[in-house]
């Protein structure tokens, strides 16, 4: 197992030769550092076999379809899913929810339940779907240290025909009970897509021992490039589901007045697709699994998380969104004061001491709004931080605290 | 007001800076919305007040705290402050334009644009010479209305300017004033009348001289021998063996000069000047009137120019 010091040799960003350079990094919820495997697959794919897969015959064409294919097989490994067929690339999870939502049968008056803290790439597309045809969403509210209610959610899924549920909140960093739930759901006949971008970077995910249906996630945040996304799905369930972007690469062929799509995953695969990035999530994900480890990085977390939390609870007015016991809140401290504006601490932790932390809503405003809170600063740590790092980032804000 | 002061003061850094370039933008957009009842929408305003207590708080605590707490009232006053400082700049401007000194007319503090003061130096009058008893002065107290001009050697125009140029010979900012002086007179076709008054060493013979050539010979050949003083070599003119020359080489009977210099009684007339002049309160050359108003000092052209035109620039 790698220590958190050599850890941090494998990003340059945090090695960087001018000191004042160096970021303390605190908001890998929002997007994660990239090790620089990562970065050199990307940089080697442009330098040396720089070509579309799956069309052409020539050697780099060849070399870029084996990696793509090489790539599906390793995210299939990554989540445990039964196929590669069953890995589709995106963008990023807000693609992969709205892929379902858009090719996906839904009728009017269909039910989706969802969780009360859904980020909004997991609340809008559903919102905008009852306006377009008047499906029915459904909200579950969580329990009064924003844990799932379990019992509340066997009452509403109740006739639901999809259950959009957060698999690990950017909220407050709470994992949800995720089996039970698609347990309790497919009794009562309703499928479960899950919204793992914040899981997927902080504990191992098996879909098939999981049994869930749909599951999306971010390459970003599970230390992979921007703009890479997995949406995965159960084979016979993709198969059922319409079309959503179509074009090149999505059909076997086409003649002025009709068309014939490739099978499962290539018809969902519109377009070019962005090689440098799938090539570069692949060693982003072995570099998560395989080179760190989920176990190390859930024991580094909590290490993490109790020290700050012990050190915010100190403090009477600050409050810490979710339960209490910091082992509930995974690599998410995410707090707020009463009738302050918590950019305030974002903004001065960055000109304090080049600390980078998120204030805001995180794109979680419905939570923030029912609960009538102006905003929260939230700390999101991952396997390069240290407890120097806490230690620094505990030291400004009770300074800052001093002043406010 | 945080973002009207940021939108000036990054407005300017943004010159030299991209990065203050679009922080300026930031508070343009911010300015705009205020002005327009709407709320700044960019949190421009805490951004930088942030900015500002992440500098403060790792040197003082209490300072930051006490920044923090007073932020609106502390810009407000750096507001008022910069406001001030804004007007005071800007009266500084115009007065170095128009008086060629930031503090107004005559005025030798110190000026930023002029640090050396250059354009208000004058030549005091010398205590061992003859003008002995030149009473030091005030500008204000400087005037051409209890002063005989009629004596003097002028050159009369329609124009409704006049000119007086009081000027020694031997001065260099006199000489240094003179060719701006003359370019005005020519530009501006003004009334010109023009006074010797030797406040450095003895050049009262220089006066008597002039007296004499104008009586003999005219204004026009008074005038070139004023211009030749004016414009050769200090040091030559100065010394009183070479005037013979001087008038000689300016086709001028020096014999007949020297002899009507007693002649013409050269020396009471030039004390009689003299005694015009002190009346005008000088304390020192160059000193200009024009159209009565009193510019001490060698100023640039400009300076001149705006005494005559209507509008300052015109």
């Amino acid at each position: 197992m790698k220590k958190v010091e050599e850890i941090r040799k494998d990003f340059s960003v945090l090695n960087q030769a001018d000191a004042k350079q160096s970021v303390v990094y605190f908001d890998s919820a929002c997007m994660s550092l990239k090790p620089d495997c990562v970065i050199d697959a990307i940089d080697e794919y442009y330098r040396k076999y720089p070509a579309c897969a799956g069309r052409s015959a020539h050697k780099n064409s060849s070399i870029v379809t084996k990696k793509v294919k090489e790539a599906r097989k390793n995210v299939a490994d990554f989540i445990n899913a039964k196929s590669e067929n069953e890995i589709l690339f995106t963008r990023n999870t807000t693609e992969g929810i709205n892929l379902l939502a858009n090719s996906f049968d839904f009728k009017k008056g269909d039910v989706v339940l969802l969780s009360d803290k859904e980020h909004n790439s997991n609340l809008i597309p559903w919102l905008y779907l009852r306006d377009k045809i008047g499906i029915e969403v459904r909200i579950c509210e969580s329990k009064e240290d924003n844990t799932f209610d379990l019992d509340k959610f066997s009452e509403l899924v109740k006739g639901v025909k999809l259950v959009s549920i957060v698999h690990t909140s950017n909220l407050d960093g709470v994992t949800n009970p995720v089996k039970e739930i698609i347990k309790i759901a497919h009794k009562a006949g309703a499928l479960v897509c899950l919204d793992a971008s914040q899981s997927a970077a902080h504990e191992e995910i098996d879909v098939r021992d999981l049994d869930v249906d749909f599951l999306s996630f971010s390459g970003h945040k599970v230390f992979g490039p921007t703009g890479t996304g997995i949406f995965y799905g159960k084979l016979n369930l993709l198969e059922k589901l319409n079309a959503f972007i179509v074009g090149g690469d999505t059909v076997e062929f086409s003649t002025y007045d009709s068309y014939k799509f490739l099978p499962v995953p290539d018809r969902f695969e519109a377009g070019l697709q962005d090689y440098a990035g799938i090539i570069g999530l692949i060693e982003a994900l072995k570099y998560a699994k395989k080179e760190i480890g989920f176990k190390y990085i859930k024991q580094h977390e909590l290490e993490l998380n109790t020290y700050i939390s012990e050190e915010l609870a100190k403090y009477p007015e600050i409050k810490i969104i979710g339960p209490k016991d910091s082992a509930l809140r995974g690599s998410i401290v995410n707090f707020y004061i009463e009738n302050t504006d918590m950019h305030k601490f974002a903004n001065m932790l960055d000109g304090m001491a080049n600390i980078a932390i998120r204030a805001g809503q995180h794109c979680v405003h419905s939570w923030f709004n029912a609960k009538k809170i102006r905003n929260s600063a939230r700390i999101s740590f991952s396997i390069f931080n240290t407890k120097e790092e806490a230690e620094l980032l505990v030291e400004n804000i009770k300074k800052i605290m001093q002043i406010i | 007001m945080p973002c009207l002061i940021a939108l000036i003061v990054f407005g300017i850094m943004g010159i030299f800076s991209a990065s203050h370039r679009a922080l300026a933008k930031e508070a343009l957009s911010c300015v705009f919305r205020r002005v327009t009842f709407r709320p700044c929408n960019s949190n421009f305003k805490d951004k930088i007040k942030d900015k500002i207590l992440s500098k403060l708080i790792n040197r003082s605590v209490l300072l930051t705290k006490i920044v923090n707490k007073h932020y609106e009232l502390l810009s407000w006053i750096f507001f008022i402050l910069m406001a001030g400082s804004m007007v005071w700049v800007l009266r500084g401007g115009y007065n170095f334009y128009v008086y060629g000194s930031c503090n107004g007319l005559n005025s030798s503090g110190f000026c930023a644009f002029d640090p050396s003061g250059e354009n208000n130096k004058i030549t005091a009058p010398d205590a061992s010479s003859a003008t002995c008893g030149v009473v030091q002065n005030t500008e204000s107290n400087l005037t051409l209305e209890h002063t005989d001009l009629s004596i003097f050697p002028s050159i009369k125009t329609d124009s409704e300017n006049t000119v007086v140029f009081i000027g020694c010979y031997a001065c260099d900012y006199s000489r240094k004033a003179y060719p701006e002086i003359k370019k005005l007179v020519k530009n501006k076709n003004a009334n010109y009348i023009f006074a010797h008054f030797p406040v450095k060493g003895k050049t009262e013979f220089l006066s008597e001289i002039g007296y004499v050539v104008r009586k003999d010979y005219g204004d026009q050949k008074f005038w070139e021998l004023n211009d030749y003083l004016f414009t050769a070599d200090v040091s030559y003119v100065t010394d009183q063996n070479n005037i013979n020359s001087i008038l000689t080489n300016l086709n001028i009977d020096a014999q007949k000069v020297q002899k009507d210099l007693i002649k013409l009684k050269a020396k009471e007339a030039v004390q009689k000047e003299i005694s015009e002049l002190t009346k005008t309160g000088i304390f020192g050359t160059p000193t200009v009137f024009i159209n009565s108003k009193a510019y001490v000092g060698p100023k640039p052209f400009r300076v001149y120019r705006s005494a005559i035109n209507k509008f300052i620039f015109f």
